[in-house]
């Protein structure tokens, strides 16, 4: 089957791009990450025994709870949701594998190379010990210098990037690959809550991806964003928020989609005014980009501002209270049933209502002002984060039947449940109680050691409780009794309407919910033709408009079997991890030495390890992309499908476009920090660095080029090679005609004014750090466009995209949002 | 700004130690209320309507595999918006009281007939440095009168800091190139209470390197008068110092007491 090796074949697991194998993938990788930060708490609970004695220095403490932090969110918790979503969501709605089979593999082996480079930090002189929400200006080298900080920032990075792939095919797959008949509001509860989940994603971690590049350009490059007095900490602080409030969100709504799912299914009833539920999802949503000072309460913000987000974060509160007394009542009138996935769904409930109340304190600022920097912060966080997250251990029993054909160890499961239980309310309630402890603080107050001790006993019952579900699922697997494709009484979705485990295209025949439930159709074939619907007066119908059954009739290879297996997102990982690798060290291994003149620079080397990684890295970048755009991997999209709200948008530009929302994001990020600072600094105390003609030039240059692309697409739509070929081409020149100005500019900078990344001859660093940081990424994205359009125009040359144009449409989509994002930078560094 | 909530009060000021347990009393009952509730309800609901087995198919509109999902509506759904309707009130109510007392907190009480002192605190890894307006700096520890209310704009040297004493319920950030505020305020019963001199633990509560744990400081609150002959003999020489950073030009609304 399309070249996908068996399960049992090692190979399969490397090179599959079947959305139920990420899945597991993801499940089995996140756990072992759970150990992972586990052994991390473990040690501060040990550091925390007793308040004199150590047993870490305090920097190993620091690196522990950094570490801690960053993997339990970033590694375990959303990883663990996603392997949930990639297995469940598209069978959910009734797909066939998610919209971007080979960008889903990606997205995997992005997280685990992530995860892999954060492991390595801790061998690189230390890992980052800055916390996990890295501070400024704790996180720039001068206090943090090992270069396993860098690694790490970079780690984060590189995850990041992973997951906003994962979050535009997850948007894609929801929005484009719904079975017929199931409109948006008749999803699943998990499915919703994981749409809820990439819609926040997509904003949120594209905040953290700009923050994370700009904290990575002071670490390797030398800038100094977060070291600038000019507002330099407080920018840091605004943009880890708005991307780290939505966070809680995100890590929580999957888990609530399970808690959504499992009161459903094992009491009977269905969920009580569903309706509801849903816009409270939806608000909490949008509103969670609305209350992220609240975290910054201390900082000099003003009582305006805090007054403002008292009310949006108390009014974040009210929906929330909505959709827990819908669960409440979801089960009144019920035949429930006490199996483990519920006790664990019900369990979640219970600590979320606590996580939740002790939520209502911080909202008040007084209380906040106190609560600060303490124990009930971090108590309260663990509550609502990790007690979300005690649904997703209902949601891995839940669908063990459905992922492995064997039933679990029920005995084994409710005993996990209640040392589980016993366990997290003995490490987190105690931390209430000695609430007055300062946070990441092991000197405290001996007056609540007692709380600690008990806490830390209680860490260890909650630790040794997960070897019960290890023992569980191990045992089960290999002996376990088949459960059958549907072992529960009440269960409504579409996974369990098909075997235990599901095939791998998951449907034998097309699903559809037309007729009001599940039906599995079988479509009329026409001999090496596509499938076709035929409507009642014998008509072929088309249900998406014109683009859509345009694909249909243009697509080249639609006689061909869907592909499961590509050995590229694998490589391509593997490339983009040792790039990264080599950058962490490239600020302690190449040193340069300007001289007058370019040429007249010295770059010396001290360790050729990390620029080797480098280069070999982006050669591994080139040569993947290139073999992953030539390969013939064919992933159709569904042909029918409820689309709403982008019924006429083809997949493809669907996920462009989506892209594109996360990249303005980026962009913005780094414009905003750029007038933030500028603002902090006294916004008329700066002069453009730069002479405003070359940027004037570039500008002209930029506008003309997309005038190019369009001419491309005509050209191509007219079939003309030619055309195409003359029309690439120009785009080409003028694109590397910026890049020369640009250059120019640079090298006239450097050398004839002193203006380098770290030093301003004519005014603060800081201002040079902006200038050069951002244009740098907008070059960056015309290199990027411009790799492709060589790509591409070879593949015009060699006889390519006449039949099929959209390659050419998506990418003068691309250059067009890179030449808009110029004209916001050019007035911002050369006019004003 | 004053709110009604300080008028009834009648007393001249309260320390923000005392606004805070206030609130977080009134938050901890109606918490407590208010969980106990909804957990004893739910718990309750859970047992009673667990699947014995002995309940009749009759009227049990059991869901199945592949049916477009759909809610429950009727009397349930009513039930729903009223404990939503309530629970706004509750929180809405509670941080409107809240606000309140964040106002006075905010701005302080109006500044006493002997003057308000200020100080500029400024965090350092691992300490923090007190200057007053003499341009005295202290290490260590920040002295200070009884029966006054102080001052501190706090700011930090080098990395993130929060400047905070757990008993004195006060809390501040200290951010490099910026500069917040807070107040306290102890009175002369306290500092007799504790035997003529009163001494709050200072700790720092951001994480700001290794030696984050024992970035510990205190303040220690003198009668006026011992305050007094204190600052007067800090006038000329910076001795406790070690070496007297110039942190800046203190903002300084002369102490009355101090001046003569």
């Amino acid at each position: 089957m399309s070249g996908l090796p068996p399960t049992t074949s090692v190979k399969r697991w490397f090179v599959t791009t079947n959305h139920k194998d990420v899945g597991i993938l993801y499940t089995i990788t996140a756990l072992f990450f759970l150990l992972f930060g586990g052994v991390m708490a473990l040690l501060i609970r040990l550091q925390l025994w007793d308040p004199t004695s150590q047993i870490l220095s305090g920097l190993a403490y620091n690196e522990a709870v950094t570490a801690h932090g960053l993997i339990m969110v970033f590694w375990f918790l959303s990883p663990f949701a996603f392997g949930f979503a990639n297995y469940f969501v598209p069978l959910q709605i009734g797909a066939d594998d998610l919209a971007f089979p080979r960008l889903n593999a990606l997205s995997y082996w992005l997280y685990l190379g992530s995860g892999v480079l954060l492991a390595i930090s801790f061998f690189q002189g230390g890992t980052l010990s800055a916390g996990w929400t890295i501070y400024a200006p704790l996180n720039v080298p001068m206090y943090t210098p090992s270069i396993g900080s860098t690694g790490a920032v970079l780690a984060l990075a590189m995850f990041v990037t992973g997951t906003t792939a994962s979050t535009v095919n997850f948007l894609t797959s929801i929005h484009h690959s719904r079975a017929e008949g199931m409109g948006i509001m008749d999803m699943p509860m998990f499915t919703w809550s994981m749409l809820a989940t990439v819609w926040m994603m997509l904003f949120a971690f594209a905040a953290l991806l700009a923050v994370g590049l700009l904290l990575a350009a002071d670490r390797v490059l030398g800038s100094v964003y977060f070291s600038a007095t000019e507002g330099g900490s407080l920018l840091w602080g605004h943009l880890f928020w708005f991307f780290g409030h939505p966070e809680v969100y995100i890590v929580f709504f999957p888990a609530l989609g399970v808690m959504l799912e499992l009161f459903q299914t094992f009491s009977g009833r269905r969920l009580v005014g569903r309706k509801w539920v849903i816009i409270s999802i939806c608000l909490i949503a949008v509103q969670s980009f609305l209350v992220w000072m609240h975290h910054m309460f201390l900082t000099t913000i003003n009582l305006e501002i805090k007054t403002l987000m008292m009310a949006t974060t108390i009014g974040i509160s009210l929906p929330f209270d909505l959709v827990v007394f819908a669960l409440i009542y979801t089960l009144i009138k019920g035949r429930i049933q006490f199996t483990t996935p519920f006790l664990f769904a019900f369990g979640a409930l219970l600590l979320f209502i606590l996580g939740g109340i002790t939520g209502v304190f911080l909202g008040a600022i007084v209380l906040d002002y106190e609560f600060r920097g303490t124990y009930w912060v971090v108590a309260h966080f663990h509550y609502v984060m990790f007690g979300g997250a005690t649904a997703l251990f209902g949601g891995a029993y839940y669908w063990f039947p459905k992922i492995t054909g064997k039933m679990y160890d029920e005995f084994l499961g409710k005993l996990h449940f209640v040392v589980f239980f016993l366990g997290f309310n003995a490490v987190y309630f105690s931390m209430f109680l000695g609430w007055e402890t300062p946070r990441r603080v092991f000197e405290y107050n001996p007056e609540f050691q007692i709380y600690h001790q008990f806490g830390t006993i209680g860490a260890f019952v909650l630790g040794l409780s997960f070897f019960i579900m290890f023992y569980n699922f191990a045992k089960s697997y290999v002996s376990g009794e088949p459960a059958g494709d549907n072992p529960w009484d009440y269960s409504r979705t579409a996974e369990w309407a098909v075997s235990s485990p599901p095939p791998l295209e998951n449907w034998s025949n097309r699903p559809s919910y037309a007729s009001g439930k599940l039906e599995f159709v079988k479509d009329f074939v026409p001999d090496g033709g596509p499938a076709m619907k035929t409507d009642d007066d014998g008509d072929v119908a088309t249900d998406g408009g014109d683009s859509h059954s345009a694909h249909i009739s243009k697509y080249p290879y639609w006689d061909e079997h869907p592909s499961h297996a590509s050995i590229w997102p694998f490589a391509l990982a593997v490339s983009l991890g040792v790039t990264l690798f080599g950058f962490s060290g490239f600020a302690e291994a190449v040193t340069v030495v300007l001289g007058e003149t370019a040429m007249q620079s010295d770059i010396n080397i001290s360790n050729a390890l990390y620029p080797i990684a480098i280069v070999a890295g982006i050669v591994g970048l080139l040569y993947t992309g290139v073999k992953w755009g030539l390969e013939d991997f064919y992933a159709p999209p569904s042909e029918f499908a409820e689309r709403w709200p982008f019924n006429g948008v083809e997949k493809v530009k669907l996920g462009m476009w989506f892209f594109l929302a996360s990249d303005v994001i980026v962009f913005g990020a780094f414009i905003s920090a750029a007038v933030f600072i500028r603002y902090n600094a006294g916004w008329m105390t700066w002069e453009p660095l730069t002479e405003s003609l070359p940027g004037l030039i570039n500008t002209f240059v930029l506008i003309t080029s997309s005038f190019t692309v369009i001419l491309a697409l005509v050209a191509a739509r007219r079939k003309s090679r030619q055309g195409l070929l003359a029309t690439l081409g120009t785009t080409i020149l003028l694109g590397f005609t910026f890049m020369t100005i640009k250059l120019w500019e640079w090298n006239h900078e450097i050398f004839d004014r002193g203006v380098t990344i770290a030093a301003n001859a004519h005014g603060d660093p800081i201002q040079a750090s902006i200038y050069y940081v951002t244009t740098g990424l907008h070059g960056i994205h015309v290199l990027l466009g411009l790799v492709i359009a060589i790509f591409l125009f070879v593949r015009v040359y060699q006889g390519h995209y006449l039949d099929d144009e959209r390659p050419i449409e998506y990418f003068g989509l691309y250059w067009h949002f890179v030449d808009i994002v110029w004209v916001f930078i050019f007035p911002l560094f050369y006019l004003f | 700004m004053i709110n009604p909530v300080i008028l009834q009060q009648g007393s001249d000021w309260r320390a923000q130690a005392e606004v805070f347990d206030e609130i977080f009393f009134v938050f901890l009952a109606l918490g407590t209320l208010v969980g106990t509730i909804v957990v004893s309800y739910t718990l309750w609901n859970v047992y009673k309507y667990r699947d014995d087995g002995n309940r009749s198919d009759e009227k049990f509109d059991a869901p199945t595999v592949g049916e477009l999902p759909t809610g429950q509506g009727g009397p349930k759904a009513k039930k729903l918006f009223l404990s939503f309707g309530l629970s706004a009130i509750v929180v809405i109510s509670l941080v409107v009281y809240a606000y309140g007392l964040l106002l006075y907190v905010e701005d302080g009480p109006s500044v006493q007939e002997e003057g308000d002192i200020q100080i500029m605190v400024e965090g350092y890894q691992y300490g923090w440095a007190y200057e007053y307006p003499n341009g005295h700096t202290e290490r260590g520890e920040l002295v200070v009168p009884a029966d006054q209310r102080v001052d501190l704009n706090i700011t930090s040297r080098d990395v993130w800091h929060n400047f905070g004493s757990s008993d004195l319920r006060i809390k501040s950030d200290a951010i490099p190139g910026d500069y917040s505020e807070t107040w306290f305020a102890v009175s002369s019963e306290d500092v007799e209470a504790q035997g003529g001199e009163a001494t709050y633990a200072v700790q720092c509560f951001e994480l700001c390197g290794p030696g984050h744990s024992q970035m510990k400081s205190q303040i220690t609150v003198l009668p006026q008068d011992e305050w007094e002959e204190w600052y007067a003999g800090t006038g000329n020489s910076s001795a406790s110092a070690g070496n007297s950073s110039n942190i800046g030009a203190a903002g300084v609304a002369a102490p009355g007491g101090v001046s003569a």
